[in-house]
Order: C-alpha cells, then sequence, then structure tokens
C-alpha cells in the first residue's frame, strides 16, 4: 500500500512528462493543465490502492488516457477512429537517401532533421487520429514498451505494434511534406 | 540485398524498440557491423526518433505547478 503521504514527492516529478503528453493530447494549454490537475487529483485520492513497487509511472499514465479519453471524448469531439492511409516503411530515409553517396546522403540526412522545427513535430502528431496518436505518444515520447502501453490502453500488444508502426509510417509522411514546405530538400527530392 | 537485410529490416522497429530476444539483438548488431546499407536506415530512424522526442517535450509553466501544488495541498489538509 502506497503512503498519502509521499504522494507529491513521488507523482510530482512526472509533471512535466504528464503535461507533454497531455498537450499533445488536448492540443491546447488551458486543457493540457485541466487534464494534468485532474490526474493528479484522482491519482491522490487512490493512492493507498496503488501497489507500492509497481510502474508509478505507467499507473499515472493510464489515470491520465482514461481521463482524457472519458472526459474529452464525451463532448463533441468525438474520436475519429479514421483509418490512415498506407505508407511505405521508411518513408523519409527512402526519399532523402535515394542514389547519392553515403556523405551526400548523410548531410541531407541532418540538413532535414536539424530542419524540422518544434511546431512541425507538435502538428505531426497531433494530426494523427487518436488511436494512433496515443501509442505514438507513449512510446516515442514516454520509451513504454509494447506491455506497458497494451495495458496503460487496455488493448492488446499486436493492436499496440499495428497502431505503433502505422502511426509512426503516417508522421513520418507528414514530416516529409515539412521538411519539403521548408526548402529542406534536396533538388531532386522535391518532387512528391 | 540479401536475407539478412531483409531479416534484419523487418526487425527494425523491435530493435529499436528493444522488444527484440538477446539472440534476434545480436543478429541484427552482427549485420548491421558488417552492411553499410541496413546501418544507414537505422541510425536515421534512431535520430529521427530523438529528434522527435526531444522537440516534442514541453516546458511546465511555473504558475501551473505552484497551482497544482496548492491544489494538492487543499486536498491533502482537508477544506
Amino acid at each position: 500500500m502506497a503512503d498519502q503521504a509521499t504522494f507529491e514527492k513521488d507523482a510530482l516529478e512526472y509533471a512535466r512528462q504528464l503535461y507533454s503528453a497531455a498537450m499533445r493530447m488536448t492540443r491546447n494549454p488551458a486543457d493540457a493543465e485541466d487534464l494534468v490537475q485532474e490526474t493528479f487529483l484522482k491519482a491522490y485520492r487512490a493512492y493507498d490502492s496503488f501497489e507500492q513497487g509497481t510502474n508509478l509511472k505507467a499507473w499515472l499514465y493510464r489515470i491520465l488516457t482514461n481521463t482524457f479519453i472519458n472526459k474529452y471524448r464525451s463532448d463533441s469531439r468525438r474520436p475519429r477512429q479514421t483509418d490512415l492511409g498506407d505508407v511505405e516503411d521508411l518513408y523519409m530515409y527512402r526519399r532523402i537517401a535515394s542514389g547519392d553517396s553515403a556523405e551526400a546522403a548523410r548531410s541531407a540526412e541532418e540538413r532535414v532533421l536539424d530542419g524540422l522545427v518544434e511546431s512541425d513535430i507538435k502538428q505531426a502528431v497531433e494530426e494523427l487520429p487518436e488511436n494512433f496518436r496515443l501509442p505514438v505518444l507513449l512510446a516515442d515520447l514516454e520509451g513504454f514498451s509494447y506491455k506497458e502501453i497494451a495495458e496503460i490502453l487496455d488493448i492488446p500488444i499486436g493492436t499496440v505494434m499495428s497502431r505503433l508502426h502505422r502511426g509512426r509510417k503516417a508522421m513520418q509522411k507528414r514530416l516529409w511534406e515539412f521538411a519539403r514546405q521548408r526548402g529542406l530538400l534536396p533538388d531532386d527530392a522535391v518532387r512528391p | 540485398m540479401s536475407r539478412d537485410c531483409d531479416e534484419a529490416l523487418a526487425n527494425l522497429y523491435l530493435y529499436l524498440d528493444s522488444e527484440l530476444d538477446q539472440v534476434s539483438i545480436h543478429k541484427v548488431k552482427t549485420h548491421l557491423e558488417e552492411c553499410r546499407g541496413c546501418d544507414a536506415p537505422f541510425d536515421f530512424e534512431k535520430r529521427l526518433r530523438q529528434v522527435v522526442r526531444e522537440r516534442l517535450n514541453e516546458d511546465l509553466p511555473e504558475a501551473f505547478v505552484m497551482r497544482l501544488r496548492a491544489v494538492l495541498a487543499l486536498e491533502i489538509t482537508g477544506p
């Protein structure tokens, strides 16, 4: 059994990470703050049922995602369970590197990776439909394992893997468009 | 592209996600050491992930941290 007295110290160290995830979920600071605050209150109230020594971070994320799903899905913003178009593997890599020498490819890669700004990456994630966005956030922002993500989202591991894979590919396609808009691509890669 | 290349690329995501078993990790690593054609995409995907992770992080607004502490303190001591 966990002690409520230690909650603030134990849990608050995850506040920044939870807030970063909440920003990508709700897409605005006011809702993100509300979501994180509600997560901490729920977690505090339930803290004596949290099994000490188990994964506190995953437990907090489970509360965060459930609160997000229940609260923000119930209003007008229905989940867009849209399908993503089929995007090939290594979408960006294959387009940047095609036909160049290793050195040229490497510098073209650096140009793209350095040139993508925060807002591009945030937007690419935020545009993902929710059922793909949550696994991508949990894996790529937080580094949770497939098993942890499956438990947090309450979906089978196979579903985590396929959504993660397809969500990441869709994100790469979007990042490639941003790179093109920003003029980061070598001339021969500019064509769609 | 050899069969080893196909196998390594098929395991790319599992490898970068640290979801492979020890034997498969060893196979991928050994292959990447000797195959520049496969090492390059692995390296790119790895760097892309670092970039994504770094640039997704938000600073926690100071005023929000204070509010959060106040709300929790109120919850802990009761009204």
